[in-house]
């Protein structure tokens, strides 16, 4: 009874031990991964700053105002780890936008049009009138001036930025990716750690048992 | 929307910050509070420690990237820190490559194999 028990416990060590293993194998891979990318990453804004200048690419240039573009979403698992999640702020919604900014120039020049011929206002109010009710909806105070806070780091460093820092910019794009990663594999490891201690301790009281049993029986 | 998530918080020399400003995660709080510090020869470690003590407070944060050499300085604090959020990734630097031996998680998950384990 107690024997088949503790072949069980072992069993389920052995499984943990092997997940643990392989959990931390696939930390030291992302971690590898992640040096890599980063090393990249340096390289080419080094490039950039031999092609920009010495001091260019540097702290003096963040932008006063900075927005994130990205975030973590951080979930809870029901076996206590913790699950990281990156989401990144898409700047597709931005210029479609813009497209509509664009679009809405139409309205705007007709009304000014229209200001320069009061006389045929009724008129041209009942030769317009399907083409206004179809505009109107049209007619919002385009902003304009608005200034866009979520603009892209790039910019900080010029309009017109070498090729490398946006190779720069994309490799830590996927180093922020990554180690969202291996923040989710570190909670997951510390986690096995703390199921594989515990495992251990009820491992090492049932040999105490089933070795007090065996004295037993070997006295009787 | 970003405001929902959490950010990523930096603490690195100039380049490493630089590089993951470029990335997308700088943010400067409506108190002017950046979600990174550009660790320099002259910033004390006691500054290190209380940015990262800040950040270990902040609620909005999920993850503090901190390179290695930097971590080194403020190991107690960062061993200190037990809870999953935030979490705290030791990066290389470009002076110091990374060293698994002195990473945090890493010698905590060594520590398992330690014989306090098995008594």
């Amino acid at each position: 009874m107690g024997l088949s028990e503790l072949e069980e416990c072992s069993l389920s060590l052995d499984g943990k031990l092997l997940r643990f293993m392989e959990q931390l194998e696939s930390l030291e891979e992302k971690q590898a991964a992640l040096n890599s990318l980063i090393e990249q990453g340096w390289f080419s804004t080094s490039k950039a700053r031999y092609s920009m200048g010495n001091k260019q690419v540097s702290a003096l240039q963040y932008a006063s105002e900075i927005e994130p573009l990205v975030c973590v979403h951080t979930r809870t698992l029901d076996n206590g780890e913790v699950e990281f999640c990156t989401e990144r702020v898409t700047q597709s919604t931005e210029t479609g936008t813009n497209v509509k900014s664009i679009e809405e120039i139409g309205p705007q020049e007709e009304g000014v049009r229209r200001r320069n011929k009061p006389k045929n206002v009724v008129a041209e109010k009942k030769g317009n009138d399907e083409a206004s009710s179809v505009a109107a909806p049209e007619v919002t105070p385009v902003k304009r001036s608005e200034q866009n806070p979520q603009q892209d780091p790039l910019r900080w460093f010029g309009i017109l930025v070498p090729q490398a820092l946006k190779q720069a910019q994309s490799s830590f794009k996927q180093v922020i990716e990554l180690s969202a990663e291996i923040a989710t594999l570190q909670t997951a490891v510390l986690n096995s750690r703390e199921e594989l201690k515990s495992c251990m301790k009820d491992k090492h009281i049932l040999q105490k048992k089933t070795s007090a049993a065996r004295v037993e029986q070997t006295v009787k | 929307m970003a405001g929902r998530g959490k950010l990523i918080a930096v603490i690195g020399d100039e380049d490493t910050c630089t590089g993951f400003l470029l990335g997308g995660v700088g943010e400067l709080n409506k108190n002017r509070k950046p979600n990174f510090l550009v660790v320099e020869k002259d910033t004390s470690i006691t500054e290190i420690e209380e940015t990262f003590k800040s950040f270990l407070a902040r609620n909005d944060i999920g993850i503090i990237l901190i390179n290695q050499f930097i971590a080194e300085m403020i190991r107690h604090a960062i061993d200190g820190h037990v809870q999953s959020i935030p979490a705290v990734l030791e990066i290389p630097s470009k002076e110091h490559p990374y060293d698994a031996s002195k990473d945090s998680i890493l010698r905590r998950a060594k520590g398992m194999f330690s014989a306090d384990d098995f008594r």
